[in-house]
């Protein structure tokens, strides 16, 4: 019996041993020396919560200063004493009198207390993302994917997770309104009406009509345009937005003379290329992709074949964590590795143009990869990148045999829509004439390119703009009508996926404001007799299906969330690459100056999310930043520049120029800058809106780089110019919170250490803690199986989950699917920095190598590990936290007195503590009454909390998940409320639960299936199969935690003609902590 | 010096001695009264229809399920939509002025304002279903519900007396079939199969 060794920081890493970094801080400080980093390290372990946030000698100075009158020793026990009376007596009375209210009328098929799940689709751009959504009596909470769609096959993403918030958004139009002399006036939806049918009657040919449209992939929508043409021939229809497709639709025409929708297959891909193309992050079909690349990854033994995945980029992207060789280079020059490629592979009339910049292997070893596998070859090309590298793409996949195995290519929906940024400038030169401007959905006037000035055109006499908008937002303020959009989950529609299968889009509960839909103006303006949704969709749906079996068809495809033999099968056409190499000779290949290039923001997308709390609290996946964005620049180009994170650059160009905060991400390209779109927005709402007077420095908000955006370079251009501007700006991510001190926590390998030492990942050699505990053991082993010690509770199940860090790409759909699910509060920027937020669940974010211009990745999902020996239970002096028979760490939050002991001692810094009523706080951020901001934590205003809290937002609440109070502490509960609806489930039809039964929430919401959940006590459950594999490991197993949680190490395919990253050494396991315990 | 009587000397000790006394039959007496067997049982709110269990549960002997249609189904017993009252009272009593409310309620779809006798708090997930599942009767926790003209409380429905028979759950089990029989007695037949049922005593078994 040996006593547990105290952690000792290990020296410098022995040669040849990786580095592990979160920020290129603590890199430069391990670099430089060595002892010193160590010693602040531990330091930093000593203090409760290290990292990024203020001491707290500094938080007690600035909170005395902000309360009215000084608290005395005695004040406070008079209070104290006060306020224990008070509750004593409070909790001897019986609760005041509540009313039951049931139904008049009982609607058919709900049962209260039981949710409903309805299958309905949201829109990706062209591709349709099947979703289920949960109901409780009417409001729905929750989304996951449908199972049955092929877009989501069960998963979904962040946007699908954060639409229930928008949905019940407080700041969303509540009437339409019209614009008045001071200001808008409130209209009713009839005094619209009216107005509308007079506007349609005066409309006559449709010469003076302009409707702008958002790119649509709904039969329905094309239904009725095609009829509003046929109706008002001269009426002019534009479709803009401002993340789209259209380069990727441009090089299908090309190459095949139509537009075509390109989708990867990647389960059967050995060999992936991506060309800039985000295709697990941001591109369209990214949950799709993100289903195919699990299998591609999730190595199931040594002996099994896995795929390599090479990405040329410039940011660091997403995919690009999850590559096993990653090429950093300017969006510009991707079109020139693009060439190089091509020609190496022999396609026909590709020249390769000059790329000092590649390494030869990117060519020679990928290309030889390539011919290696052929058919199962992959070449994917980025939403960013110019028609003729898309066509390049294409044609080098056809080289391959590709296409119609990994590559399937579909016909799109309405082969006239034009290319968005064609279509928003022929609005501005063709708006002579017009008397009606029609704008359904969008907010062109806050992300139109910055040379088409559509607030001009919105102010021209004469112009009666009608705007369809989530809120009355930078456009909508603009225009002569606002009117309230309906949000998908609200309205009938139809949505077609890239694979042509068509889904119905059903309505989970009535228009909160009335709101209408734009498929319902349009066919309104068009003359449809039955404008309503419901009509509109059923009259294309007949059209499309047998009239004999309409009703049951219908009734079916609403059930399954899938119209029946809508899929269609890849078209395998004839590749003609000469108009290819025409473009290829015409296009400009080098690069001039800075390059700027635009993405959108993983989670705000281009701005609709703006005032989503969910959103904007939700790291970003590589930067960890919440709440705003940042100017992403190489380390070389900031040293270049002379300026440090946080400092404020100008960009410019032309006449166009902005200022944001400048940030280093390491492995981006040098002479590029990344700007993410979505930000910056005046008109969002409370929580985003950046005004004045509104602090961004502790609020948030973020830059419009929407005003640098002009048509040259729409999706990246070259020619900018950047300089050091004077200030600096706070910026906050949560990258440093829950440093985990140096230890090996991520685990990683290559294939060939791999298969030279299957159980690399395990700590096969640690000493164990052996002293006894001090508390009565339970044997959580099947006591049915096993009949062991009659004297210990019958224990039946054993939860437990397994995490592939293999397949895991950090994409944070089930942080936010896990903040949807238990009622987790958002905290607002200034609680973030003082390391206050809440998420159950986070994703860390290792940097691995010792160049900090191409790093490595590695992910590692933490939540609570739910530990047999849970060091949290020891320390409660109420017994809040206790164990169940299961082996669920249970939180009992009514016992909870807000000590934070466990949370201090928990190693895995997974427990969350209210220290204040965070979902009311946010809502104080803003007077309603007196427009007065208060900064969040300081101004404490009492009495008035709950009366400011919006009572649509209630609706979002899971029901079945209690919604905590200020000075309680909580933490991922592996979803106990499922568990136990399971089981009631089970019990009620007298069977025993079934693997599968239980299904987390973020378990559900992973595109990649890296996330099981079940019981361990049954043999042949996925999860204990998992947790079985080789590369299983417990997370810091030393500790003697037990937990329940296994983590499968990541496996990363290098190729070996590459040459090893600086520092690894090629026959030895894992990064430096392996040797701490080793 | 001295200021107040001598035979004053002693009331310190006397006021001190009062309160310590004082103070603990106060507190044991709030401790022991102010508790919910005191508090929670025998209440019995006035409804807006005086709706009659013992008449419609006791002489009527309609089964609990026939109103409480959902409590082996969902976690609510769901106290019944005025449809359900309709269904009888269409035809008997349709006049009855102290049905007056129910019609109303039925011809407006506004619902009948009734007033919650069994409550346990918000953090508690109470789920009817599973009980009856396991074999827990309704006169368990509610008590001779058909002997009731106003419903009142039972039970004490605290956590203690929960945890009492989620412990020892053997004396309140019954034959599936007799689960609304408010007048069962087990015979020397009967054996509760307490094993199959093991009912949760731990934090998260109705804490969520």
């Amino acid at each position: 019996m040996s006593r547990r060794k105290s952690y000792e920081f290990q020296d410098a890493p022995a040669q040849g041993k990786l580095k592990v970094w979160r920020s290129l801080e603590e890199l430069d400080a391990l670099t430089a020396d060595p002892t010193a980093a160590r010693a602040q390290m531990k330091r930093d372990a000593e203090a409760e919560r290290p990292g990024g946030f203020l001491a707290v000698n500094g938080l007690l100075k600035k909170t005395g200063k902000a309360l009215a009158a000084p608290v005395s020793r005695r004040s406070f026990m008079q209070y104290s004493t006060a306020a224990a009376a008070a509750v004593a007596i409070e909790g001897c009375a019986r609760r005041p009198e509540a009313n039951i209210l049931p139904y008049a009328q009982s609607p058919e098929s709900i049962v209260p207390g039981i949710p409903s799940h309805f299958a309905t689709v949201t829109q990706r751009n062209g591709d349709a993302l099947g979703i289920v959504v949960t109901s409780h009596e009417g409001r729905p909470t929750k989304v996951e994917g449908n199972r049955l769609h092929p877009s989501s096959n069960g998963a979904s993403d962040v946007r699908a997770q954060v639409a229930v918030w928008d949905l019940y958004d407080p700041d969303r139009a509540h009437q339409p309104s019209l614009a008045g002399e001071n200001g808008r006036d409130a209209k009713t939806y009839a005094e619209f009406d009216e107005a509308l049918g007079a506007i349609i009657a005066g409309l006559g040919n449709g010469a003076g009509l302009r409707v702008l449209a958002q790119a649509t992939n709904s039969p329905s929508m094309v239904r009725i345009q095609a009829a509003l043409a046929a109706r008002l021939p001269a009426a002019k229809l534009y479709t803009y937005d401002s993340v789209n497709d259209d380069n990727s639709r441009e090089g299908a025409r090309m190459v095949y003379g139509r537009p075509l929708h390109v989708s990867y297959e990647l389960s059967r891909a050995r060999t992936v290329v991506s060309l800039d193309c985000d295709f697990l992050g941001v591109e369209t079909g990214s949950v799709r992709h993100g289903r195919s690349y699990g299998p591609l990854r999730a190595i199931a033994a040594p002996d099994s074949t896995m795929g390599r995945l090479y990405v040329v980029e410039s940011t660091h992207s997403v995919t690009g964590g999850a590559a096993d060789h990653r090429l950093a280079i300017p969006a510009t020059r991707v079109d020139a590795y693009a060439r190089a490629l091509a020609a190496a592979l022999g396609v026909p009339g590709v020249q390769a143009a000059p790329t000092d910049e590649v390494p030869s292997e990117w060519i020679r070893a990928v290309v030889a990869d390539l011919r290696e596998t052929g058919r199962g070859s992959a070449v994917v090309v980025g939403r960013n990148q110019p028609p003729h590298v898309h066509a390049l793409g294409l044609a080098i996949n056809a080289h391959m045999v590709a296409i119609g195995t990994t590559v399937l290519t579909t016909p799109v929906l309405d082969e006239s829509q034009p290319r968005s940024l064609d279509s928003i400038r022929a609005l501005v030169n063709e708006i002579n004439g017009a008397t009606t401007l029609l704008i359904l959905g969008g907010n062109p006037v806050y992300d139109a390119p910055a040379d088409v000035d559509i607030a001009a055109l919105l102010g021209r006499e004469g112009l009666t703009s009608i705007h369809l908008g989530h809120g009355v937002d930078e456009t909508g303020s603009l225009c002569t009508w606002q009117i309230p959009l309906a949000h998908e989950l609200e309205t009938w529609g139809d949505q077609r996926a890239v694979d042509g299968t068509v889904a119905i889009q059903q309505p989970l509960i009535a228009p909160l404001w009335g709101a209408r839909s734009a498929l319902e103006l349009l066919a309104r303006v068009a003359g449809e007799r039955n404008w309503r949704g419901h009509e509109v969709v059923r009259n294309t749906f007949r059209a499309a299906t047998n009239p004999a079996s309409f009703e049951r068809d219908w009734r079916a495809a609403l059930h399954t969330g899938v119209v029946r033999g809508t899929t269609r099968n890849h078209d395998v056409l004839t590749i003609d690459t000469a108009p290819l190499a025409a473009a290829l000779a015409n296009a400009p290949a080098t690069l001039d100056g800075i390059e700027v290039q635009f993405v959108p923001d993983a989670a705000l997308w281009d701005g609709r999310h703006a005032n989503n709390v969910w959103a904007q609290e939700l790291p970003d996946p590589m930067t960890k930043i919440v709440w705003d964005n940042v100017a992403l620049v190489s380390r070389e180009f900031a040293n270049e520049l002379n300026v440090r994170p946080q400092d404020l650059i100008r960009i410019r160009k032309g006449d166009l120029s902005i200022e944001l905060p400048v940030w280093i991400l390491p492995g981006h390209a040098a002479k590029s800058v990344t700007l993410t779109l979505g930000y910056g927005r005046t008109k969002a709402g409370r929580y985003a809106a950046v005004a004045e007077g509104r602090p961004g420095d502790k609020m948030g908000g973020g830059f419009r780089v929407e005003a640098l955006r002009d048509s040259g370079s729409f999706y990246f251009g070259d020619g900018f110019t950047v300089e050091k501007a004077s200030g600096h700006y706070n910026i906050v991510q949560t990258q440093t919170h829950d440093n985990m001190e140096g230890r090996a926590i991520a685990i990683d390998a290559t294939l060939e250490e791999y298969k030279l030492k299957p159980e690399f990942a395990s700590f096969d050699t640690v000493e164990f803690v052996s002293t006894d505990p001090l508390w009565r053991q339970v044997n959580y082993d099947d006591q049915r199986v096993q009949p062991a010690d009659t004297s210990l509770p019958e224990v039946l199940h054993k939860w437990g989950m397994v995490i592939d860090l293999s397949s895991c790409t950090g994409c944070n759909a089930c942080v936010v699917a896990c903040q949807s699910e238990n009622n987790i509060p958002a905290v607002g920027k200034y609680e973030v920095e003082r390391g206050r937020e809440m998420a159950w669940m986070r994703i860390d974010r290792y940097f691995v190598g010792e160049d900090s211009s191409n790093p490595q990745i590695a992910l590692q999902p933490v939540a609570c590990q739910h530990c047999e020996e849970a060091p949290c239970e020891n320390v409660c002096p109420v017994n809040a936290t206790a164990h169940s028979p299961e082996g669920l760490n249970d939180m009992a939050y009514n016992r909870c007195i807000g000590t934070r002991y466990c949370a201090n001692n928990c190693p895995y810094k997974v427990r969350r503590f209210n220290y204040l009523d965070w979902h009311v706080r946010l809502d104080e951020l803003v007077d309603e009454q007196t427009g007065e901001t208060t900064i969040p934590g300081l101004g404490f205003r009492a009495g008035s909390d709950v009366a400011n809290f919006p009572e649509e937002r209630k609706m979002a609440f899971n029901p079945n998940v209690t919604v905590r109070m200020r000075g309680v502490m909580e933490k991922c509960t592996y979803c106990v409320q499922r568990i136990q609806s399971a089981r009631i489930a089970a019990r009620r039809e007298q069977r025993v639960m079934r693997d599968g039964d239980v299904v987390t929430a973020c378990q559900s919401a992973c595109p990649t299936a890296a996330i099981t959940f079940g019981d361990l006590n049954d043999p042949g459950s996925r999860v204990s199969q998992l947790a079985a594999r080789d590369r299983r490991y417990k997370l810091l197993a030393e500790l003697g935690t037990q937990p329940r949680t296994t983590f499968l190490g990541k496996i990363r395919n290098p190729n070996p003609a590459f040459p090893a990253p600086a520092g690894r050494d090629g026959d030895h396991a894992a990064g430096e902590g392996q040797e701490a315990h080793g | 010096m001295q200021i107040f009587p001598r035979h004053l000397n002693l009331l310190p000790l006397v006021i001190a001695g009062a309160a310590t006394v004082g103070g603990g039959v106060l507190t044991g007496g709030v401790w022991y009264y102010a508790a919910p067997d005191n508090l929670q049982v025998g209440y019995a709110p006035e409804q807006p229809v005086p709706y009659s269990h013992r008449l419609h549960a006791g002489e009527l002997e309609m089964d609990c399920r026939y109103c409480h249609a959902n409590v082996e189904r969902s976690h609510e017993a769901m106290v019944p939509p005025t449809q359900t009252c309709m269904g009888c009272h269409a035809q008997v009593h349709p006049d009855s002025e102290r049905l007056a409310p129910v019609r109303e309620s039925f011809e407006t779809g506004e619902p009948v304002e009734w007033v919650r006798v069994h409550q346990v708090p918000d953090h508690v997930y109470f789920d009817h279903s599973v009980h009856l599942a396991a074999g827990v009767g309704c006169v368990s926790c509610h008590g001779r519900v058909d002997q009731m003209e106003v419903v009142q409380v039972d039970q004490p429905l605290s956590m203690g007396w929960c945890l009492d028979c989620h412990r020892d759950p053997g004396p309140n089990l019954r034959p599936r079939t007799e689960i609304t029989n408010m007048d069962w007695v087990p015979d020397e037949n009967w054996v509760a199969h307490v094993d199959e049922v093991n009912p949760p005593t731990h934090c998260s078994g109705c804490h969520r």
